[in-house]
């Protein structure tokens, strides 16, 4: 019977081809949107991840509380031990990182020794010399250096362009790193510009230097001490599963603080912190979700109810059909179920039609992108250059579902009518032609 | 000797008008016999309709009882009524109520699978009806394509299909010319032969009393005359 009902379907182009093409349409639009959605704000939570939140970070609460002013003497001390604890308390998913995050004006010298230029500088301290470096990796510097090498060699410096454009760097060029050391004092120290990177967010590109972790610690007297450990996870993971590792982390670093590392001071009180705590993510994640949720949930009632007038006109254009069926005996419930299933083929159909246009879509923004660095060049934010959408799982099945929920809600409702029409009018209803 | 196959005792159908109540039928007694080939004769608004909506479960009556066999219809709920329908009743109508998007074939193949016949196990059953109505050749063909009297020939064979033990034909004639009817008439008396079903006319037309081997008048709700 089913089959014998698709076949008039499909053959029937007035019933078939419009329900068809709303859900394909809506399909396609809320995998193409969400698809975009997910690449833009999912590459933005990458990348600030990569750069400088991890997905999970140890850190010294007094030096997160007051972290803008990159107060170094509060790093925390010995980095080998917390690190055979991080490896040994926290899941093996996890991939921890140390670093340096440190400020510093930055002097450009001229041939005479004089000052070329100046300027205030973002510093980020990383293991840029091992063979194999997993910051090298994560953060791609390979393809981002423009110009030159990575440091190989004892105080060398890679810069952002855009930073060494403005100070009229170039490579080879000599730079005095003026800040403050770990115990307060001035320390001024020479690195050697070797490469230039471009990481396609205007707001480093313009303002961040890289140095090693090693050459941080000697330059600001801050041996086996890092202000960060980054912590990082396969990016399929969720977000909930960073709750979980932070509350994990946490628990067992009470029990650490009860026979703490000798070389840490008193007050030290190391926090595990998610990138969801930091930088504002978690109102954005929150933000996001619910855009997200309510572009699905506009489509999905836009699609119900124009499935619904298609279905109400497709009622009256198989009124006869339905009047027929009833009184050769086909139940009212049978009769809505059959409608159902034929709204369910058609949601079905018309969902993996538009998973492959939709797809398609989002698999081109995702290797082509789609370049706003005009539009993000003066907003700071830790987002790349050209942006790209995410062909996931997540967004086919937020196309399909609401594709099928829409196409079998729209022909139901509209066939509730059904149950209104009386069986004693049959005659007279279906003599009318 | 045929068996009772329908049993109308006291019949009365009351429909509310506005605020007036309009009686229907009142007080109808009848019996139709298995095999019977008859009509219901009568001016418009006679009751001739309503009479074929309550034999056929598709309305109940206000007083009185009807009986399939030996079953009271009164008692049945809506999912009985509609089951009644499906196995024991086949309807042919005026305008024939063919569906468009499908062949000849399939609209006689329609009432099996309503009753849970498989296509395959149905295909026999069909082709051999399609053959009785003379529409072999034509099979393929859609609604659109055939004539009315054709039309009508499927209609037919839809209704007998299924091997119903009644058929309930509203005016059948109605939108055929005097040689199509009469063609019409022909073939369903004969097949009213071969297969047995009753079939019961609604008609005001002359040419089906000619046929028929009874014939109930009605008037204002009552039988006036049932010659035989």
């Amino acid at each position: 019977m089913i089959l014998f009902l698709f076949r008039g379907i499909l053959r029937d182009k007035s019933r078939f081809l419009f329900p068809f093409s709303v859900v394909t349409i809506g399909v396609a639009l809320v995998v193409s949107l969400v698809g975009f959605m997910e690449g833009v704000f999912m590459g933005m939570i990458d990348m600030t991840a990569k750069l400088n939140a991890g997905h999970l970070r140890l850190v010294n609460k007094p030096f997160y509380d007051e972290e803008h002013l990159h107060p170094l003497d509060r790093a925390l001390a010995a980095q080998k031990q917390t690190r055979l604890w991080l490896e040994k308390n926290s899941s093996p998913k996890i991939e921890w990182s140390p670093r340096i995050r440190w400020g510093a004006l930055i002097d450009v010298p001229n041939a005479n020794g004089d000052t070329k230029s100046q300027t205030p500088v973002v510093g980020m301290a990383l293991d840029l010399k091992s063979p194999n470096s997993s910051e090298v990796r994560r953060l791609q510097l390979d393809k981002s250096l423009v110009k030159g090498q990575l440091p190989r060699h004892f105080n060398e410096m890679l810069m952002g362009s855009s930073l060494a454009n403005d100070l009229e760097v170039d490579l080879g060029q000599l730079v005095t790193v003026i800040g403050q050391s770990f115990d307060g004092g001035l320390v001024a120290d020479n690195y050697v510009v070797v490469g230039l990177v471009k990481f396609g967010i205007t707001a480093m590109d313009k303002k961040m230097v890289l140095i090693d972790l090693t050459d941080a610690q000697s330059t600001f007297y801050m041996e086996n001490m890092v202000t960060d450990w980054l912590g990082y996870l396969p990016s399929f993971l969720s977000f909930d599963y960073y709750r979980i590792a932070k509350k994990n982390i946490n628990s067992k670093l009470n029990t650490w603080m009860k026979n703490p590392p000798k070389d840490w001071a008193k007050d030290d009180q190391p926090i595990a912190i998610s990138i969801l705590d930091q930088q504002n993510m978690k109102s954005m994640v929150t933000t996001f979700t619910i855009i997200k949720s309510s572009v699905v949930g506009i489509f999905t009632f836009l699609m119900i109810l124009v499935l619904w007038n298609a279905g109400v006109l497709s009622g009256i254009h198989r009124y006869g059909e339905m009047g027929l069926r009833l009184a050769f005996g086909e139940s009212h419930w049978k009769l809505i179920l059959t409608l159902g299933i034929e709204g369910l083929f058609i949601g079905i159909l018309g969902s993996l039609v538009g998973c492959i246009f939709g797809g398609s879509f989002t698999w081109y923004l995702q290797e082509v992108g789609l370049n706003m660095g005009d539009t993000f060049a003066k907003s700071g934010l830790m987002i790349n250059d050209v942006v790209r959408a995410r062909v996931t799982l997540g967004g086919f099945v937020q196309g399909i579902v609401p594709g099928i929920f829409a196409s079998v809600v729209g022909t139901l409702v509209a066939s509730l009518a059904i149950f209104k029409r009386s069986e004693s009018n049959l005659f007279r209803e279906l003599e009318a032609g | 000797m045929h068996d009772k196959l329908i049993t109308l005792k006291e019949i009365t159908k009351v429909f509310r008008v506005g605020e007036e109540n309009f009686t229907a039928l009142n007080g109808i007694n009848l019996q139709i016999e298995s095999g019977a080939f008859m009509s219901f004769v009568g001016p418009s608004g006679s009751g001739k309709t309503t009479l074929l909506n309550l034999i056929g479960g598709l309305d109940v009556p206000t007083t009185g009882d009807i009986f399939f066999k030996h079953t009271k219809l009164s008692s049945m709920n809506r999912i009985q009524m509609a089951k009644y329908r499906r196995e024991n009743i086949g309807f042919i109508f005026q305008t024939y109520n063919l569906l468009p998007v499908y062949s000849v074939y399939e609209n006689v193949l329609f009432p099996l699978l309503l009753n849970g016949s498989k296509e395959k196990d149905a295909r026999e059953r069909v082709m051999n009806i399609v053959s009785k109505v003379g529409l072999s050749d034509q099979i393929k063909k859609k609604p659109s394509q055939l004539s009315g009297g054709q039309c009508q020939r499927v209609a037919i064979a839809r209704a007998l299909v299924k091997d119903p033990l009644l058929i309930l034909a509203d005016e059948p004639t109605a939108n055929l010319d005097s040689k199509n009817s009469l063609q019409i008439l022909e073939l369903m008396s004969d097949l009213n032969e071969q297969y047995k079903a009753a079939v019961v006319f609604s008609t005001h037309d002359e040419k089906v009393t000619r046929y028929v081997r009874r014939e109930v008048g009605l008037e204002d709700g009552e039988i006036i005359s049932d010659k035989q």
